[in-house]
């Protein structure tokens, strides 16, 4: 079946709705019209039975029944309307004694008096009334045609039921008209969508929208900010790695060349091919890292990480163990003085060891020989301190930006691993301060 | 040629610098803008390989403070930003040629050939004296249509003398044009390739203008 909208569907009903009430409220009022109509004329009718049956009928003949027909001939040739009211009287034997020569001709003789019937006469329906005369001899029956008194129940309620009619109509169209308004905005909303073009993501206009839509059209422009924000990310991630893989690239390539050129030169060749595989592995670490950046990126976004109560004692004493043989051999030392309260109390444990781990990471790959490095706990702030280091202004101000990594380094490195740690902390709402002291250099993680 | 290189990707700057020297260049490498800056001032260059994103020093700053004293050396950009606006940027702020990262090294070398012969005064692809006639690309010679094998300083020294025909150069002059830093360069060295060229070439080839230098007059 053909779903219809709402609006099709809303004006349907309400337009049979009214056709239905229209039919049972004129079906009811021609009953009530004509019921009133019957009273009033039956009681008229009663009146002149009544009447009738008071007068002397004994002495009725034909002279004066020829006498009554030239009179009731003059006053009907004089009065147009007719009522439609006939009358005859008859004795008890049944014999017709008198009547108004014209329609009370045709009425039968019947003894059932006081009471109206619904009879044919001269195939026309006749409401007909017989009552007994005052001195019980005679029989007087009065009727009216049923057709004339439906014609007057008619007209009467045409004149009563016409304005009404007539503001239903009125009613109704005003109704389809204020429904097919009422809907403008929601049309104007689907044509805004069905036009739009599929990088457009800014929002959906929410006013003049009815109050029931609105939550619909904010949850609607609330997944549109999500994918937008998603389709950022992913469009700066594609960006970044693009122009991040061109330097190693460029390296790759360049070098390449140099063993295509070195075909003689066998001192050349060997260098040009340790250069390649030194490229090579630099290219392999960038990626690496892109992928563990782009992982988290979305599995941040995706607000997925569990939370645990977490125990930096144990995060921290576990990464610092996994760099102590590469703190050995430039002779470095590191110090865990972490206790079990960080500045986050719950969270992803594995996340707060990737923080830790790139920190760590980067400490021990970019302190001199001998360095000291000492990580610690104060209330709500976790630092790491390396000694030997010695950052310029310029670069600390740029730390933690997405690939920034101060140029002229001899380390193999992209910038990439302090953006994990700043995606970390912002996650957290943590904030991530960076800064010379008297020991050192400081990495500060705060709430 | 003497070529000065300002790179601080170890990968790169070596590959270019081997690559130029197998090309018959000598290049002078440096890893850092202040060096490279200061280095342009310090000896005669045929053309600069400048590199953008640099330590210390922006390789646009460095091209600013050149152009500001008045140093007309062909300077080619390299960069990893390869955008429209950025390529603008850096020929309105000076630059000679432009090449975004990843390039091919063949690329270098050829684009560095054609400024260095713009900034001589030649269009064509090729370097002509009489009926002597270089390539720079293939570095090939040829005497009246007949190749000619000259050993890698003596093609350079050709080159050299064919970029600035007409012109008077002091020995000390070509020696700083052809050597690099690192070049050990013997006493005599010059005018044993001098000798060597006339023996190839033809004896009117290169003149000897007493005391000053050489030249190779038309």
């Amino acid at each position: 079946m053909k779903k219809f909208s709402l609006k099709t569907r809303l004006m349907i009903v309400f337009t049979v709705v009214f056709a239905v009430v229209g039919i049972l409220a004129g079906a009811l009022s021609w009953k009530e019209t004509k019921e009133s109509v019957d009273e009033f004329f039956d009681t008229y009718q009663m009146a002149l039975a009544r009447s009738l049956a008071s007068a002397d009928w004994r002495h009725a003949d034909s002279e004066i029944q020829a006498q009554t027909n030239k009179v009731l001939k003059d006053i009907r040739h004089a009065d147009d309307d007719d009522d439609a009211i006939g009358f005859a009287v008859f004795d008890l034997q049944g014999r017709r004694i008198f009547d108004d020569n014209e329609e009370g001709k045709h009425f039968a003789f019947n003894t059932r008096t006081g009471a109206f019937f619904n009879e044919k006469n001269d195939d026309d329906w006749w409401r007909i009334i017989r009552v007994l005369s005052a001195d019980g001899r005679f029989i007087i029956a009065v009727g009216q045609e049923v057709e004339y008194r439906n014609d007057v129940s008619w007209d009467m309620m045409e004149e009563f039921m016409t304005p009404w009619i007539g503001g239903l109509l009125v009613l109704l169209i005003l109704m389809l008209l204020v429904i097919i308004r009422e809907f403008r905005p929601l049309r104007r909303l689907v044509g805004d969508i069905k036009q739009r073009r599929p990088e457009d993501l800014s929002p959906l206009a929410a006013d003049g929208l009815p109050s029931e839509i609105t939550p619909l059209v904010n949850a609607v422009n609330g997944l549109l900010f999500r994918i937008e924000s998603t389709f950022q990310r992913e469009r700066r991630f594609v960006a970044d790695a693009a122009h991040e893989l061109r330097t190693p690239l460029t390296a790759l390539q360049v070098q390449l060349e140099v063993l295509e050129m070195s075909d003689d030169d066998k001192q050349a060749r060997e260098k040009a091919v340790q250069n390649l595989s030194q490229g090579l592995q630099r290219a392999v670490h960038l990626v690496e890292q892109l992928l563990a950046l782009s992982r988290l990126d979305v599995s941040l976004a995706a607000d997925e990480q569990e939370k645990n109560a977490l125990n930096w004692a144990d995060i921290a004493k576990t990464v610092c163990s996994e760099y102590e043989t590469a703190a050995m051999a430039k002779n470095i030392r590191i110090f865990c003085d972490v206790t079990e309260q960080g500045p986050v109390a719950s969270g992803s444990p594995a996340l707060i060891a990737t923080l830790i781990r790139n920190l760590v990471e980067n400490a021990v790959k970019y302190s001199p020989e001998g360095a000291e490095i000492r990580l610690k706990t104060e209330q709500n702030l976790f630092e790491i301190i390396n000694s030997g280091v010695h950052l310029n202004e310029e670069h600390l101000s740029k730390f933690g930006q997405r690939f920034y990594r101060p140029s002229g380094q001899n380390e193999k490195g992209s910038g990439i691993g302090l953006s994990i740690v700043k995606l970390i902390a912002d996650y957290y709402h943590c904030s991530l301060q960076f800064k010379n002291t008297e020991g050192g250099f400081c990495v500060i993680l705060s709430k | 040629m003497r070529i000065l290189l300002i790179e601080d990707d170890n990968l790169i700057g070596d590959g270019i610098k081997t690559g130029l020297e197998k090309s018959g260049f000598k290049v002078d490498w440096f890893d850092n803008g202040t060096d490279g800056e200061e280095a342009l001032f310090q000896a005669p260059y045929a053309a600069v390989i400048l590199d953008l994103g640099l330590p210390e020093t922006d390789g646009l700053t460095i091209l600013k403070h050149w152009r500001d004293k008045a140093k007309t050396e062909p300077v080619l950009i390299l960069t990893a930003r390869g955008d429209v606006d950025s390529r603008i940027l850096g020929l309105n702020k000076g630059a000679d040629d432009y090449l975004a990262k990843p390039f091919s090294l063949k690329e270098v070398i050829a684009r560095l050939n054609a400024l260095i012969r713009r900034q001589s005064g030649y269009a064509a692809a090729e370097l002509s004296f009489k009926d002597i006639r270089f390539n720079p690309a293939t570095k090939q010679v040829s005497k009246d249509g007949v190749l000619v094998e000259l050993a890698p300083r003596e093609t350079a020294l050709l080159e050299l003398l064919l970029l600035n025909k007409n012109r008077v150069l002091s020995k000390a002059v070509i020696e700083e044009k052809l050597y690099s830093w690192d070049d050990d360069v013997q006493s005599n060295a010059v005018e044993v390739h001098v000798h060597h060229l006339r023996k190839k070439l033809g004896k009117d080839v290169v003149k000897t203008i007493n005391k000053i230098g050489y030249v190779m007059e038309e």
